[in-house]
């Protein structure tokens, strides 16, 4: 990215008007950059923080410094930084916020010239190296001080962009060296007082999530990051959920913008016009649709399901869709937020947020958002942003397929919903009607969803990595409904077929697809699915009349399973690279083979008995149902086992690259000056 | 009406005739009242208007009779007591003597089914006016004058047999308020849950009866006030409800509105030096209001608590290694709250230290409750409903536990979780009742012992990721001093995973471990086994059939049907149902855990409900007492105003109308299904409980005159027994006041069916029950009367409509019929019950007019 762009968007205000004429201000940052500053006005530091500060000078200058210059003017800089991190401290908000908004611009400028410079010349530069403890260590004291109190929200807010801005400066956020003062003096403590307290969670909310997510991922793997460990113990439920509100509220407000898009995209004239003509328009108006992903609000998520194991509470924590943003932000009364049922309850049972009484909301909760978020992110994964959403959202759905307690509510009888997902509009099939869709355990949703992605993906730019999650996420859930006997009466036939349709398209791109991708893998967990199902199928199915629409599916597909079998043995035969993952699908054909090699000779027999050329479903199931007692199956080992995820190796460069990509999204649109200095003034004069 | 206050039942009479401390004829002072606390003279005197007056301010009076009960307690004076029954009654001859002319007229009540003294009161009276003037001298004389009705008085106040029912007749009957006060002051020997049951009719009383008979009562409803915040909301609740009914302007500043502000004012509560006093002579029968300490002990025993602080320190110990943290726990405020917990509940006295929210977390919770039901009445479908009420439950439980408790049980807890999930919206048109399920926790007394610790809801994560975090030795000063990547460990995914997979198998035990099931058996062994190649072979048919039979052997189920979310939560075992929330319950391994349920009504008038409640549970009662196996199932209620309150549910019942909707049998057809062929142990068991409770409902119909009687409003239970739920419509209401229900009590067919026909032994055992459960219920009808007739005062309830409803009530009790009058009459309500839904409405209307019974 280009400096010019950056600034213009960091500065779109300021620079508007700004012409020759010299500020104040500006004058006595040219005192800094040329002189010692206290010599000429011994209250220089005093009044500079009362001056409007002037950012676009400030990096400008600090980025055009030569080595010489540097050399020269760093005692200065460091007595700059000094004071600005003193300002922090001044009764005077007007300071503070001055304060602050040096400090941002020094960070920036500073990286800005030094884009090569190790971390400890940059700390050097801003600080000097044997003060730089000490000083972080009063910046961050004094942060989480504003942070954590009850001063001005504006304040506040601009903390959090000064922490922002801190955290992405550099592309790769392992490389801000400054962040290991960060670890050290932490402010866990002060974004979780944010994310529990409801004023102040609707407007730092979001920023504060982002913080939190970035600061997690600084030198995930080299170094013990104390942001992992204390996220990983946090259990104050206020907290927990309203983070997760935070996150709810990003998505869903997503979620709401592609809806408001579709809607208009689909009104009128267009509509029926797309209809007619067919898919040609629908790539136009999916460009149209896109709207910005939202990913690092996503890794929050994944953060928070991953490290915490008591977010997964929050994810069923259902609560009406509302907006926050249009929720008044109503200080809560004196008392302070209650800690844990264990104060008089009387408290907080009486400030008990009332929810709002409309009776076309539904229920929602996180979890069925992320779900529906879910469903329009990975509709389209060709270009690279949308492909990485899609592929965090399955890691975040294989975190929470295997978790107990998640497994436990997503299956719970009693907690049925109506997910809307989002459906690909396709071709060979009409938009279902949504209002048709019957309230169901949350499982159903997420199956619908890995259904939904296998039937839509099959291209020539195979998504390998994202099946072969999705079938795992499959897999884990049956796992679990296979060990606590769960029956979920879900048409599980959509499955198979969907299934099946998946090999049957790894078949027919065989050539294309082996290039690039070990599809033996994929084959192979799609194999053992169908096994999941014939062996344990008495553990899991509803009716005994699934199990038998089981055998009839494979019957009626058995030609895509021939057509497998011939091309693994044939591969597996030959020697190559393929050889042992192909005959490892090879063995586990065996029940499928067995099965139609047993009913398709009885089915034969059956018509001819009765001369009819083409059996119908029911005449089938008939003959599957008279004839299970000779067949034998084979038993196959681990199909209930599974590798559970971990994070590293196999995903760590994916995150790296993730957080390097928001880190400079978030850098883009970290702005210090969307607050116009107006606003401020006119908050802080009264007070001053 | 003078006569009426000195009269005896039939029932009283006879037992203190049959009771050998009555009829020896020795005198009273022999009589050893051991639970008569013999009020001295002192309460009696006292009990004047003019002190009590002055409550509301000040509480001497509260004092002085609350200490006389303690003292007296424990020596018990005959003497005095003899003496004050003795001033009362003379009292009560002056006021005779004065009414005597004018209300000496007849006495409407029926007397003449046996032979008792009362038959000659009508001469006694005049006889003892001229006497009146020694009367006082001649005390001892007149005593062993039995014929004397003031003795029998007398007597029968000292006896033994004196109890709450009797007390609260005479208290209601008695115009003299030295009777009344004299009872007043007895009400405190009562075993706390004696007068408990009585509570409606005493405060009732107190709000809508003259002066006398509300200050006779207040002090013990004081008293009792200051030593449980149960009792105090009760009153509080109950004040308001039987309020309601009086005009706008009256009721502000009458006495009930007055004292129920003075309970809510919480100024009733015990002030320290009267407990410490109290405490070693409490009454017999009621726990020890304040166990100093206790809550300590059982603080430090709870192991939720351990484990809780101990992975909490754990924490803060790993964590301050890594870091210099100002504050140590994952949130600050965690750490404060437990902080706080812990120095209030060593200060066990918390109660005397004055905390000013006794009774506020309760009535919160309530009000939340209530609240939750107004918000779902809004909501058009039952789904929406459903989903709305899970997610207001689920942020109700963020504030649990806490000190509050459901008023319906029967044992001190307090609750700590609300298993939202489980909740269901009842079916109702426009309102939205709806059962919950709540989870406590036993505890010795829910006003000291310690409120339990929050448990977070993935309990066993909480604790494990704690400990297995990896180790973060790594010093401040390494950190700051050097850059250089400290060696690697693998990150968090190993440490959790790896128990992950053990706690999976832990935790969750598996269900159904069959005879049938070795499959997984054996994958299991071929995982640890992987040596043997020898391949397992299954045959396709077992699975088929273990399928089939797993599905036919799970207990019938009903289907989830989102128009009638209830029937599959109703349906479900009860035990079942406890197994299944206890095991997915954070505090579900304590031992002290127990599974509640509780119905939450809001908008609907209960007072009628908790009337019938008291006839039930009263007729229960007489009906045990006389040994009549009729089996009926009275359900507690709970009315918080006039229009609302909770209800304890049946549990392992579901109405007769989502059993035929579901099942789609005839009744006979579905015991058979539950219960087993005809000739089992099961099934017969079933039948005979069917026929007990057949009967005492159809007795309980009759006499109550209940209506509405459609099939949801009768649930049928795991054993057989039916159970009649909804008492919208009794006595003197029906629905549109249209008599359209003419019969006597609901029989259908398919009930006569199930008793095994109209010649079957079972329905003449059916007849017979409700023959003994008549003639026992006659014998005792004056407490079940007077249980109605009390609440009647100042009541606008559509079951009092009319002028007539004791009478028509006592005329159906008909006392003046023979026993083989009775069975005739039996007879013929069964047959008429029969009749009306065989013939048509036509046939049940000439049936009426004409008159034939």
């Amino acid at each position: 990215m280009s400096q010019t762009e950056k600034r213009a968007g960091l500065l779109r205000r300021t620079s508007s008007s700004k012409k020759p004429l010299k500020e104040k201000v500006v004058l006595m940052y040219e005192d800094i950059f040329a002189e010692e500053p206290t010599k000429s006005n011994p209250r220089f530091w005093d009044e500079l923080f009362l001056m409007k500060v002037n950012l676009e000078y400030l990096e400008g200058k600090l980025e055009s410094l030569d080595g010489d210059e540097v050399l020269r003017v760093k005692d200065n800089i460091n007595s700059l930084f000094q004071h600005c991190v003193q300002a922090l401290a001044e009764e005077h908000q007007i300071k503070v916020v001055n304060a602050l908004q040096t400090l941002c611009a020094l960070f920036r400028g500073v990286h800005q010239k030094n884009r090569s410079a190790t971390g400890f010349d940059i700390i050097n530069m801003l600080m000097g190296f044997d003060k730089a403890e000490l000083r972080m260590k009063e910046l961050m004291e004094s942060l989480d001080a504003l942070l954590c109190g009850d001063g001005s929200q504006s304040l506040k807010s601009l903390c959090l962009k000064l922490l922002l801005c801190l955290v992405t400066v550099t592309d790769n956020i392992s490389q801000n060296t400054i962040l290991e003062y960060v670890m050290i003096n932490s402010i866990f403590e002060a974004i979780l007082q944010i994310l529990s307290d409801v004023s102040s969670r609707a407007q730092h909310g979001y920023d504060a999530v982002v913080l939190l997510a970035l600061l997690v991922n600084y030198r995930k793997y080299e170094s013990v990051n104390p942001y992992i460990v204390k996220l990983s113990i946090v259990d104050d439920e206020p907290t927990l959920d309203g983070m997760g509100r935070v996150i709810h509220h990003a998505l869903a407000e997503y979620n709401r913008q592609y809806k408001e898009k579709e809607e208009e995209n689909q009104g009128g004239f267009f509509s029926t016009l797309t209809s007619m003509v067919g898919s040609m328009f629908i790539a136009d108006a999916d460009e149209k649709l896109s709207v910005q992903t939202n990913e690092a609000i996503l890794l929050a998520l994944y953060e928070a399901v991953h490290l915490n194991r008591n977010f997964i509470t929050v994810l069923a924590q259902s609560h009406p869709e509302i907006d926050i943003a249009t929720t008044p932000a109503v200080p809560v009364p004196a008392s302070p937020l209650t800690p844990l049922g264990t104060t008089p309850p009387s408290l907080d049972m009486m400030n008990n947020p009332e929810l709002p009484l409309d009776p076309n909301l539904q229920t929602s909760n996180l979890l069925i958002t992320f779900l529906k978020y879910s469903s329009i992110v990975m509709q389209d994964t060709k270009d690279e942003h949308r492909l990485n959403s899609a592929r965090l959202c399955l890691i975040i759905l294989t975190c929470i397929a295997e978790d107990q307690y998640a497994d436990a509510f997503l299956h719970d009888d009693n907690m049925n919903f109506r997910v809307n997902l989002h459906r690909m509009p396709m071709r060979h099939r009409k938009k279902a009607a949504d209002k048709s869709n019957p309230s169901r355990p949350l499982v159903c949703a997420v199956l619908d969803l890995m259904v939904e992605f296998i039937v839509t993906h099959m291209m020539k730019e195979f998504p390998m990595d994202l099946y072969v999650r999705c079938v795992q996420i499959i897999h884990k859930l049956i796992c679990y409904q296979k060990k606590c006997r769960v029956r979920m009466h879900y048409t599980w036939r959509e499955l198979w077929s969907a299934l099946i349709n998946l090999l049957k398209f790894l078949l027919s791109n065989e050539t294309i697809l082996l290039s690039k991708h070990n599809i033996f893998q994929l084959a192979l967990q799609v194999v053992n699915l169908f096994n999941m199902f014939i062996t344990y199928g008495d553990t899991f199915l509803p009716t005994p009349s699934s199990y038998d629409e089981l055998y009839y599916e494979i019957i009626r597909m058995h030609q895509v399973f021939d057509n497998l079998y011939c091309m693994v043995l044939r591969v597996s035969t030959n020697a190559g690279q393929w050889k042992e993952p192909a005959s490892k699908v090879t063995h586990a054909l065996v029940n499928v083979r067995a099965i139609i090699n047993h009913f398709n000779p009885k089915i034969e027999s059956y018509a001819a008995v009765n001369h009819i050329s083409q059996l119908s479903e029911d005449q089938v199931l008939e003959v599957v149902r008279t004839n299970y007692d000779t067949l034998t199956l084979k038993l196959q080992d681990g199909l209930d086992q599974f590798e559970r995820y971990s994070e590293q190796p196999r995903e760590a460069g994916f995150f790296k690259e993730l957080v390097r990509s928001i880190s400079l999204n978030v850098r883009k649109n970290v702005s210090l000056s969307t607050m116009s200095q107006d606003v401020l003034l006119k908050e802080f004069s009264s007070i001053s | 009406m003078g006569d009426t206050e000195l009269e005896l039942s039939p029932a009283q009479l006879e037992e203190l005739q049959k009771s050998p401390s009555a009829s020896s004829t020795s005198s009273t002072s022999s009589l050893s009242l051991p639970s008569s606390p013999s009020s001295g003279p002192r309460p009696l005197t006292s009990s004047s208007p003019s002190t009590s007056e002055s409550l509301p301010t000040s509480s001497p009076p509260l004092d002085v009779i609350s200490e006389g009960v303690g003292e007296l307690s424990l020596v018990i004076d005959t003497e005095v007591a003899k003496k004050a029954c003795q001033e009362v009654l003379q009292k009560v001859k002056f006021l005779k003597a004065d009414g005597e002319v004018s209300s000496a007229s007849s006495e409407p009540v029926l007397v003449n089914g046996t032979a008792h003294p009362e038959s000659t009161d009508g001469g006694k009276p005049p006889k003892i006016s001229q006497e009146e003037a020694e009367l006082v001298k001649n005390v001892r004389r007149r005593q062993k004058n039995n014929s004397s009705k003031q003795s029998w008085l007398l007597r029968l106040f000292e006896s033994k047999l004196f109890d709450i029912s009797m007390a609260i007749s005479y208290l209601y009957n008695s115009k003299e308020p030295g009777v009344q006060a004299y009872i007043g002051n007895r009400l405190f020997s009562f075993r706390n849950e004696d007068v408990d049951f009585y509570l409606p009719q005493l405060l009732n009383m107190y709000i809508h009866m003259d002066e006398d008979v509300g200050d006779a009562i207040k002090p013990y409803v004081v008293y009792r006030c200051r030593q449980s915040i149960n009792f105090s909301l009760q009153c509080a609740w109950l004040l308001g409800a039987y309020s309601s009914d009086m005009h706008i302007s009256t009721q502000r500043h009458s006495r009930g509105t007055k004292l129920r502000k003075l309970i809510l004012s919480d100024e009733l509560k015990p002030s320290s030096q009267r407990i410490r006093r109290e405490v070693p002579q409490p009454p017999p029968s009621c726990p020890p209001p304040f166990h100093h300490g206790q809550g300590m002990s059982e603080h430090s025993l709870s192991p939720s608590k351990r484990t809780h602080q101990r992975s909490k320190s754990d924490a803060t110990v790993s964590i301050s290694l890594s870091s210099n943290l100002k504050r140590t726990a994952s949130n600050p405020k965690v750490e404060t709250s437990q902080d706080e917990d812990l120095s209030s509940s060593s200060d066990s006295l918390e109660l005397e230290a004055g905390t000013p929210v006794r009774l506020t977390p309760q009535r919160e919770f309530i009000k939340s409750l209530m609240g939750i039901g107004k918000r779902l009445a809004t909501l058009p479908t039952k789904e929406q409903k459903t989903q709305r009420l899970i997610s207001e439950l689920s942020l109700l439980n963020h504030k649990l536990p806490a000190r509050v408790w459901l008023p319906t049980a029967a044992f001190d807890h307090h609750v700590v979780r609300v298993p939202h999930t489980q909740a269901v919206v009842l079916n109702s048109k426009d309102k939205a009742p709806y059962l919950i399920y709540v989870e406590v926790l036993e505890c010795e007394n829910f006003e000291t012992s310690s409120v339990p610790v929050r448990i977070p809801e993935t309990r066993i994560r909480s604790t494990r990721s704690v400990e297995n975090l990896p180790d973060c030795g790594i010093t401040p000063d390494q950190r700051a001093s050097s850059f250089s990547t400290v060696p690697n460990y693998d990150n968090d995914d190993e440490a959790w995973s790896v128990d992950d997979i053990g706690e999976l198998q832990v935790e969750l035990p598996e269900i159904h471990t069959n005879s049938y099931d070795n499959i997984s058996q054996f994958s299991v062994d071929s995982i640890t086994s992987q040596e043997s190649k020898e391949p397992i072979f299954i045959a396709a048919g077992d699975i088929r059939r273990r399928l089939s039979e797993q599905l036919a052997h799970t207990p019938t189920t009903f289907r989830r049907d989102p128009e009638d979310p209830s029937a599959v939560a109703l349906k479900e075992p009860w035990q079942e149902k406890v197994r299944r929330i206890r095991e997915g319950s954070p505090y579900g391994h304590l031992p002290n855990w127990r599974l509640l349920s509780v119905i939450v009504k809001c908008g609907d008038d209960l007072r009628q409900e908790l009337l019938a409640y008291q006839v039930l549970k009263q007729l229960q009662i007489i009906w045990e007492q006389e040994r009549v196996p009729l089996w009926i199932k009275p359900y507690k209620i709970l009315v918080i105003s006039s229009d609302s309150g909770m209800i304890e549910p049946v549990v392992n019942a579901v109405s007769i109308h989502q059993v035929k909707k579901q099942s789609q049998l005839l009744l006979l057809d579905y015991f058979r299904q539950e219960h087993g062929n005809y000739n089992t142990e099961e099934f017969l068991t079933a039948q005979r409980n069917f026929v007990q409770s057949c009967a005492g409902y159809c007795l309980i119909c009759y006499l109550l005159q209940v209506k509405d009687r459609h099939n949801g409003n009768i649930l049928l239970d795991s054993e057989g027994h039916i159970i009649h739920i909804d008492f919208g419509f009794i006595l003197s209401s029906s629905p549109r006041n249209l008599g359209f229900e003419t019969s006597a009590f609901k029989l259908t067919s398919e009930f006569v069916d199930v008793m095994g026909g109209l010649d079957g032994d079972m329905f003449n055992y059916y007849k017979m029950l409700m023959l003994q459960g008549l003639i026992a219920a006659r014998k005792h009808m004056e407490k079940v009367i007077q249980i109605v007739e009390i609440m009647q005062q100042g009541s606008q309830l559509p079951c009092f409509h009319g002028s007539s409803t004791i009478r028509n009530l006592k005329e159906r009790f008909h006392m003046n019929l023979t026993e083989e009058q009775l069975q005739v009459l039996v007879e013929q309500m069964v047959d008429g019950s029969m009749r009306s839904i065989t013939t048509k409405l036509y046939d049940g209307f000439q049936y009426l007019t004409n008159g034939i019974m």
